[in-house]
């Protein structure tokens, strides 16, 4: 009984499993496969791998004018269609390639992804850097320090906790626009700079370490800003850990805010503006290199997961301690 | 720029009050928390009442006017009927299943670390990216969903399930080019990526039950399964369900990247799954009814807030910071 008890769970697991899974293996199936397999819903997940034209390659290298005149020679005898159509077939044979290529070399080539992802990482991690500059001193003083309106302070952190981001995006767009800054790098991190959660969380964890640690370090003449940077920083890294990636996780797939404070201009796309961009230019027969960009911009993160994912579950459940 | 020209001697004696030390290492906390928090709080409150928008060179005051377009017409109401119904499906929907995922994993003997990271993948992946995937594997003709639907055509299964009979005769669903079931797919993508979040703080709040609990319950003759999980599971994990429904409904009332990505033109068939946030972007950036779009800000914060306060009352014997 018990056993049929453990098959029947493994069961339900399994199917829940498969419903979870399916997106992923079909992201990297079409990323795989040519738009003929695609379209045809053959091939398995790798696709047959057979070789492909590449039109747009095609396209690029037509043999024109000049072309067909210095080939002529090649050709004694023939007349300009006949070079011409030989041309095109060299050309043809030489833009084969495999639809997996294709693919990752499209993503790359159709579009600036290096960009994008590059934009990327700038984004998340000076918004990770700045949270952390603006927050470590302020949870020190909060946690460490005896000072005249330290309630009231810890009160305006513990009500900015309730304010939801999305409930003060349009002021601030308002706002960078009056400066004139919708479209910059500052745009995209500025209104992330402060963290109150990271505060929060800091000073919470900041309120675990014995005072006798901060006292030690003043009694050797340490400022408090050196305190706060070589003492307490150091005792903090795992929690820091845990911050990083609850906050990095966030804004690299943030796709709501990017939308609201760049348009248009590609060179600050961040990733998923990226991917959308791909999508709304899409003629229909670019389902594998879209794929291609969507597995490109997923699996940094997915991969980092599956690497250490204890630090991730914790990380971004951080806000479960609130 | 001050400190630099004040003698030295005062300038050491400032930095060494601890007052005054305690509130600069908070200073940049603080401003950032007026400055992106507090006051864009405010502005959006003002800016509801006003007929604001970027670049017009004057401003009026419009009383209640945006509120009143949101409760008169239809398409607002459209709105918040869809955002009501989104959250209302994807918040018992994944609480629900992230407890029933929990307690099964939990209850297993083996495999559990296997079944919670495929549950969790969802949580890290780009949600903008794995709409899109979506978005292709419910494609009426080449997606995923309808050709397997399609396999049961003709089979066995035809005849016990009619709404697949019905399929195969009139041809299958167009999923999200059909107003009957664009908002359904919608939620069912949130359900998908949510609820693993949920499985892992429900994990956690199993793992602080005492086994003795169960002991003495079953001692008290609760012998079945369902008996021990309401005797004990279901109390024992009020404050994570508190908890965990709080977080659900707030992040179902942000919903915008699957909505922006699947539905271009805004809204989805008929309005269908015209969700509040997407409304703001809407509103206030695409077309510059700043008032309408802070008045929308307004209600989403009011429905927040509620939300909080709910959540405060159910645990405020509980939470204790200080």
């Amino acid at each position: 009984m018990t056993r049929f008890n453990e098959l029947l769970k493994h069961a339900v697991l399994l199917f829940g499993a498969l419903i979870v899974i399916v997106p992923f293996y079909q992201m990297v199936s079409y990323s795989l496969k040519s738009p003929a397999e695609i379209e045809r819903g053959i091939g398995g997940f790798a696709g047959s791998q057979a070789l492909m034209t590449d039109e747009q390659c095609v396209g690029r290298n037509t043999p024109d004018r000049s072309d067909v005149e210095t080939a002529r020679t090649r050709f004694p005898g023939q007349d300009d269609s006949h070079v011409l159509g030989q041309l095109l077939e060299e050309v043809r044979a030489e833009c084969q390639v495999r639809p997996a290529v294709f693919n990752y070399t499209s993503a790359f080539s159709e579009a600036p992804l290096l960009c994008y992802l590059l934009n990327g990482v700038i984004v998340t991690l000076s918004i990770f850097v700045i949270q952390v500059v603006v927050a470590l001193p302020a949870a020190y003083a909060l946690s460490k320090l005896r000072f005249w309106g330290r309630e009231a302070v810890f009160g305006m952190v513990l009500f900015c906790l309730l304010i939801p981001v999305h409930a003060i995006a349009l002021p601030i767009y308002v706002g960078l626009a009056k400066l004139g800054l919708i479209n910059t790098y500052a745009a995209l991190v500025v209104p992330w700079t402060i963290s109150v959660f990271g505060i929060f969380l800091m000073r919470q964890f900041f309120m675990t370490v014995p005072d006798d640690l901060v006292d030690a370090a003043r009694m050797d003449g340490m400022g408090e800003l050196a305190i706060v940077w070589r003492v307490m920083l150091p005792t903090a890294v795992p929690a820091l850990m845990a911050f990083a990636i609850f906050s990095v996780v966030a804004h690299w797939n943030d796709y709501f805010w990017p939308r609201m404070v760049v348009t248009g201009d590609r060179s600050l796309f961040t990733p998923p503006l990226g991917l959308r961009e791909f999508k709304a230019d899409i003629d229909g027969s670019l389902y594998g290199p879209m794929m291609a960009t969507a597995t490109v911009i997923v699996t940094p993160l997915i991969a980092a997961f599956l690497l250490a994912q204890r630090k991730f579950i914790e990380g971004i459940t951080l806000s479960g301690m609130k | 720029m001050v400190a630099v020209d004040m003698p030295p001697q005062t300038r050491r004696r400032a930095a060494r009050s601890p007052q005054t030390m305690a509130w600069l290492l908070s200073a940049p906390a603080l401003a950032l928390m007026l400055l992106i928090l507090l006051v864009p709080m405010l502005s959006a409150l003002v800016l509801s009442f006003t007929d604001y928008s970027l670049g017009a060179t004057e401003l009026n005051w419009v009383g209640l006017d945006n509120y009143e377009k949101l409760f008169t017409r239809s398409s607002y109401e459209k709105m918040l009927w869809a955002t009501l119904t989104y959250v209302l499906v994807v918040v018992p929907m994944s609480v629900g299943l992230g407890l029933g995922a929990a307690l099964l994993i939990n209850s297993l003997g083996r495999g559990r670390e296997i079944y919670k990271t495929i549950y969790f993948l969802p949580v890290m992946a780009t949600l903008l990216a794995m709409a899109i995937v979506w978005e292709l594997m419910l494609h009426p003709t080449i997606g995923m969903v309808n050709r397997t639907l399609e396999m049961g055509c003709g089979t066995w299964i035809e005849s016990l399930w009619p709404w697949l009979a019905d399929g195969c005769a009139n041809g299958m669903p167009i999923w999200l080019g059909d107003k009957d079931y664009a908002l359904w797919v919608v939620c069912f993508i949130g359900i998908w990526q949510g609820f693993g979040f949920n499985m892992v703080l429900y994990l956690a709040g199993l793992t602080g039950i005492p086994r003795d609990l169960y002991n003495a319950a079953e001692m008290d003759g609760a012998r079945s399964a369902w008996e021990r999980f309401r005797l004990v599971t279901w109390p024992a994990l009020g404050p994570t369900t508190v908890f965990v429904v709080t977080i659900t409904c707030i992040r179902a009332f942000q919903v915008f990247d699957t909505v922006e990505a699947l539905f271009p033109r805004g809204g989805g068939p008929s309005k269908s799954a015209y969700m509040m946030m997407f409304a703001i972007y809407e509103k206030g950036i695409k077309q510059n009814l700043i008032g309408v779009g802070a008045a929308i800000t307004m209600l989403f914060l009011l429905f927040v807030m509620i939300i909080t306060v709910i959540q405060r009352r159910l645990t405020e014997r509980k939470v204790h910071y200080s």
